[in-house]
């Protein structure tokens, strides 16, 4: 029985060719976006899984409530370790770690700048990396121990042994090999390139040695014996900072490891969710990815009815039972869904690595994991079902009499049906061309939204080696000005594109001495204005004209906050009092989302970590910094430079952005040609059943034309509806998505036009590829054989 | 075998009842080979359709084998096609899909009959029927009078004691129908088996011992033919 099904179906699939081609298709290339997108949800949902405890294993975040809000963050005091370790129930290791810094390490004459972090011993027990070579147990517990990734060994040593070798950090220190680590999986939150001792931190920071409860400067990372610790461990951590200091602000709480990435947003001291709320979408568009290609295919087959209702009449006279029909049916869908997803396999294998670039990522699929298999399997019959129930219990119903007596199915409730699909089909679609409009639009407003300074043509570098020495940086500003390969530069406490730096510390008259305020310093020296393009609005920029020791510029937002009228010559201390000498427009810091933060820059030479300089817009851009390099290779020649160009630095804030634009772009348009696929389906059939009838329209004298309106304006019409229950829909989705960002634009009716005008053009083009087949027929073929 | 009471089937349309039969009431013994002729219209398929349980009528009894069958549910109904019906159409209704050998095959594998009983009924049906040649063909490769020969096989194939026969030569060319009606007659009287058609051709009546005029969904005559 089953052979010969699988023989009619195979006989069934070939004969109709074109149905199972566009059927075929439009599921194959629905499960391939299905599991491409599945393939990211499990990439991003793997983050921090892949150490053996990692559901024991949490990241300390530290709660700061000032007057009006909580912040959270991830820094503490590097002494809380040894209490934690003492006082905090069920904690079986705990490390510090540093935030990783590209450091120069150096073996022989290479040279290399590498991610590097300093923790404490028991993090490389926390984090089981494999460790390839080396003793685990002693690791990171000397101070000039240091443990390498496979692949930074491979490039300092080559073929060498690397164990017990000493390499050389920032050309000073000299530390020991003591073992290699497999690198960190790509889709770890922690990567890094090589580990050195906490104790070596110490060493290099000596100022940590009086440090005192408030000053935050490290992660903390810790892992329970059990998780049933967890609430009393919570209870106690609560505490720890303030037990020792009253004054300190912080409350040290778990976040579990697995939820590092994906939830990684707070307010008020509480997780309101973060990447995952990108995830769900994806999930959720792959889901109904599928679903739309599902629906074709129920589209298609149950427009086939007409040629499979006298098969179904036959075989109920000659004794088939409704369910052998339904089973028979089932088991097409099951036939054709297995062959889409072989043919899914290949979409997914040849376009994986194209994702993979435009991501920024690895996702493979991974053939010997049984839960691939599981999903696999799973998936499939999932869809098999869901596209096959339909058609199989409509298929399945036909009254034998009525299909055998001279075939007239009830047109009216078979075609409302088809039709219903069709529009469910189109309103999907209208729904992501309209959110992917207004996601480019808001993009595109963002990114074009004043920055308050101008970013083209600006490079950075760091001061690294023998540029922390000031008369180094002026020779080499001087010497770039004089070749003409930059016009300005200035020097900057922290890259333009970054956030951090700030403090509790400033007040002001009239400042409420409970509130805690945030406010965000700099540090510069001359021609900061002229460099970048910032605006001074009131007052002057620093100048060598004056001197500025005890002077500061604040910006807009500051001067609102602290509700001063002509701020210009007012005082407002900061450990010591300073004159305010100019009030700056408010520029982009960190996220070009967020309205501006309070800033305060002053002057001071000696703690800039960044030159800033503008490149001679009059001259070629390579020429120039090849200028700049030949020029820091000869000052600076030990340390591979780094010209960072301020617009791509710009441009990675946008990443998340971007990826959802691309992903929506990519995955709506698929969703939009396999509506398409459905909708040629239905006009082919349409076309065979109205064939009869526009035969008799032409021969009673109807153009070409008429018949195209007559056969076009039904479909029309299903897409008008269809973009009309859309776009209420696709209005709460994207206002929903846009009140996620503090400046926004407002939603124009342009996103919905193109939805329409774009759907209905599509359908029509669909549509014509039949209709003007049938239309230019010649009516005697399609008459004489009544 | 057959046994109809008072049988009557009318559709309602806005209140108005078009009635396609009328109180028919007959009896048809086992081997008796039954035509029912008439004009377009009288009723007769219909008529052949309650018999054959594809239509209920709308009033009256229904005997099949001392069973009220007048309305029954579908797993016992598709019992009866399974073990005593077999159907003949006027257009052959062969599934397209399949070659000769499996449309006569397909009424076996839903009645769940050993493989090797298969093969063995299905050629003597062939061997019989003169298409062993043709058995690896499909419908669209015969002419009508072929296809309606593996309609027959197909319907004969269950081995059922009744077989309906709805104009089984509508379509055919008047020496392929003779050749069918020939066939019903041999298996009618060779086989026992119970033959009832519609037709229209008085020729074709006279290949059975019984004809049923009916005219606007009334019998009006119930002849024995020699």
């Amino acid at each position: 029985m089953y052979r010969l099904n699988l023989k009619i179906a195979l006989r069934n699939l070939w004969r109709n060719k074109g149905f199972t081609l566009i059927n075929l298709g439009g599921l194959a290339i629905g499960l391939a976006s299905c599991m491409i997108l599945l393939l990211y949800v499990a990439y991003e949902y793997g983050y921090d899984k892949q150490f053996t405890d990692y559901d024991k294993t949490y990241v300390l975040y530290n709660n700061q409530k000032t007057a009006s809000e909580t912040f959270s963050f991830m820094a503490f005091p590097g002494r809380l370790k040894d209490e934690i370790r003492d006082k905090v129930p069920g904690v079986a290791k705990v490390s510090r770690l540093s935030y990783a810094e590209q450091m120069l390490i150096s073996y022989n004459h290479n040279n290399f700048k590498k991610n590097a972090v300093f923790s404490d011993p028991d993090f490389i027990k926390m984090f089981d990396y494999k460790v390839l070579n080396g003793n685990k147990n002693t690791m990171l517990n000397s101070v000039d121990g240091v443990v390498l990734t496979e692949t930074l060994a491979k490039n300092l040593f080559g073929n060498e042994d690397p164990l017990n070798k000493t390499v050389k950090l920032d050309e000073k220190e000299n530390l020991r090999v003591e073992g290699v680590i497999e690198d960190s999986p790509k889709n770890s939150t922690i990567q890094l390139d090589y580990i050195m001792s906490w104790k070596l931190y110490d060493k290099l920071n000596p100022w940590t040695k009086d440090s005192g409860w408030g000053n935050n400067y490290c992660m903390m990372f810790l892992q329970l014996q059990d998780n049933s610790f967890f609430d009393r461990a919570n209870n106690v951590l609560k505490g720890t900072i303030k037990s020792h200091d009253k004054e300190a602000n912080g409350e040290p709480f778990m976040h579990p490891l697995s939820k590092w990435h994906l939830y990684d947003k707070f307010e008020n001291g509480k997780n309101v969710g973060g990447k995952i709320d990108q995830l769900r979408i994806f999930f959720l568009l792959a889901f109904c990815i599928l679903l739309i290609a599902c629906v074709n295919f129920m589209n298609l087959s149950t427009a086939k009815s007409e040629k499979r209702a006298r098969e179904v009449g036959v075989r109920k006279a000659i004794g088939s039972s409704r369910s052998n029909l339904l089973g028979q049916f089932m088991f097409e869908s099951i036939l054709l869904t297995a062959l889409s997803m072989l043919l899914a396999f290949v979409l997914i294998e040849v376009s994986l690595p194209y994702f993979n670039n435009l991501l920024g990522i690895t996702l493979e699929v991974n053939y010997s994991d049984y839960k691939f298999w599981t999903v696999f399997l799973g998936l499939t019959l999932l869809t098999a079902f869901i596209a096959g129930s339909y058609p199989a219990f409509y298929l399945s119903s036909f009254d034998p009499v009525k299909v055998l007596k001279g075939f007239k199915i009830s047109g009216g409730s078979t075609l409302s049906i088809r039709k219903f699909l069709v529009i469910f089909q189109f309103v999907f679609a209208a729904c992501l061309i309209v959110c992917t409009a207004v996601i480019y639009q808001q993009l595109n407003y963002i990114k074009n939204k004043p920055i308050g300074y101008n970013r083209a043509n600006l490079v950075q570098i760091s001061t690294e080696g023998e540029f922390s020495k000031k008369e180094k940086r002026e020779i080499l500003k001087d010497e770039l000005l004089k070749s003409g390969a930059i016009t300005a530069a200035t020097e900057y406490s922290l890259s333009l594109t970054s956030g951090g730096n700030n403090t509790y510390g400033v007040n002001w008259p009239g400042k409420n001495e409970k509130d805690k305020i945030l406010v965000n310093f700099r540090f510069t020296n001359l021609d900061l204005t002229k460099t970048t393009g910032m605006e001074i609005l009131q007052g002057r920029d620093f100048s060598k004209d004056f001197v500025d020791t005890a002077s500061v510029i604040v910006n807009e937002a500051l001067v609102k906050v602290m509700g001063m009228k002509d701020p210009v010559g007012k005082m407002i201390t900061w450990d010591q009092p300073l004159r305010i000498i100019g009030v700056l427009k408010d520029y982009v810091m960190e996220s070009p989302y967020q309205k501006a933060a309070p800033l305060l820059i002053a002057q001071n030479t000696n703690r800039a970590s960044t030159i800033i300089m503008r490149l001679n817009d009059k001259s070629n851009i390579t020429s120039s910094i090849n200028k700049i390099n030949e020029e820091i290779k000869k000052l600076n020649p030990s340390y591979p430079t780094e010209i960072r160009f301020v617009d791509d630095n710009f441009e990675r804030k946008f990443r998340d952005e971007k990826l959802l634009g691309t992903l929506s772009n990519w995955f709506g348009g698929f969703a939009i040609f396999i509506s398409c696929l459905g909708l040629l389906g239905l006009a082919l059939f349409m076309a065979e059943q109205r064939k009869k009838e526009i035969s008799i329209r032409k021969v009673l004298g109807a153009s070409t034309a008429n018949i195209l309106t007559l056969l076009n304006k039904d479909f029309i019409k299903l897409v008008a509806i269809a973009n009309l229950i859309a776009f209420p829909l696709a209005y709460i989705i994207i206002n929903k998505w846009l009140s996620g960002y503090e400046y926004r634009i407002s939603i124009s009716v342009l996103p919905f036009i193109v939805a329409i005008s774009l759907s209905v053009i599509i359908a029509i083009l669909t549509v014509s590829v039949q209709s003007v087949k049938v239309a230019k027929a010649n009516p005697v073929d399609a008459l004489k054989y009544e | 075998m057959i046994q109809l009471n008072n049988i009557e089937k009318y559709y309602a349309n806005k209140g108005v009842k078009n009635y396609v039969l009328r109180l028919v009431t007959t009896t048809i013994k086992q081997g008796e080979f039954v035509s029912i002729m008439g004009p377009s219209g009288a009723g007769k398929s219909t008529l052949l359709n309650i018999i054959g349980m594809l239509e209920e009528p709308t009033y009256g009894t229904y005997e099949f084998l001392g069973e009220n069958v007048t309305s029954l549910n579908e797993r016992k109904r598709i019992e009866l096609y399974r073990n005593h019906i077999g159907f003949v159409f006027q257009a052959y209704h062969l599934i397209d899909e399949m070659t000769v050998y499996e449309n006569i095959e397909a009424p076996l594998l839903y009645k769940k009959i050993g493989s090797s009983e298969r093969a063995s009924r299905i050629a003597d049906l062939l061997d019989r029927f003169n298409i062993v040649a043709k058995k690896d063909l499909f419908p669209n490769q015969l002419s009508g009078g072929q296809q309606q020969l593996v309609g027959i096989a197909r319907a004969l194939a269950a081995q059922p004691s009744i077989i309906l026969a709805d104009e089984p030569t509508g379509n055919l060319q008047s020496a392929q129908a003779e050749e069918i009606m020939e066939l019903f007659k041999k298996l009618n009287q060779e086989d026992g088996i119970t033959i009832i058609q519609v037709t229209h051709s008085e020729k074709n009546a006279q290949y059975g011992n019984r004809i049923l005029h009916i005219a606007d969904g009334v019998v009006k005559e119930d002849i024995n033919v020699a």
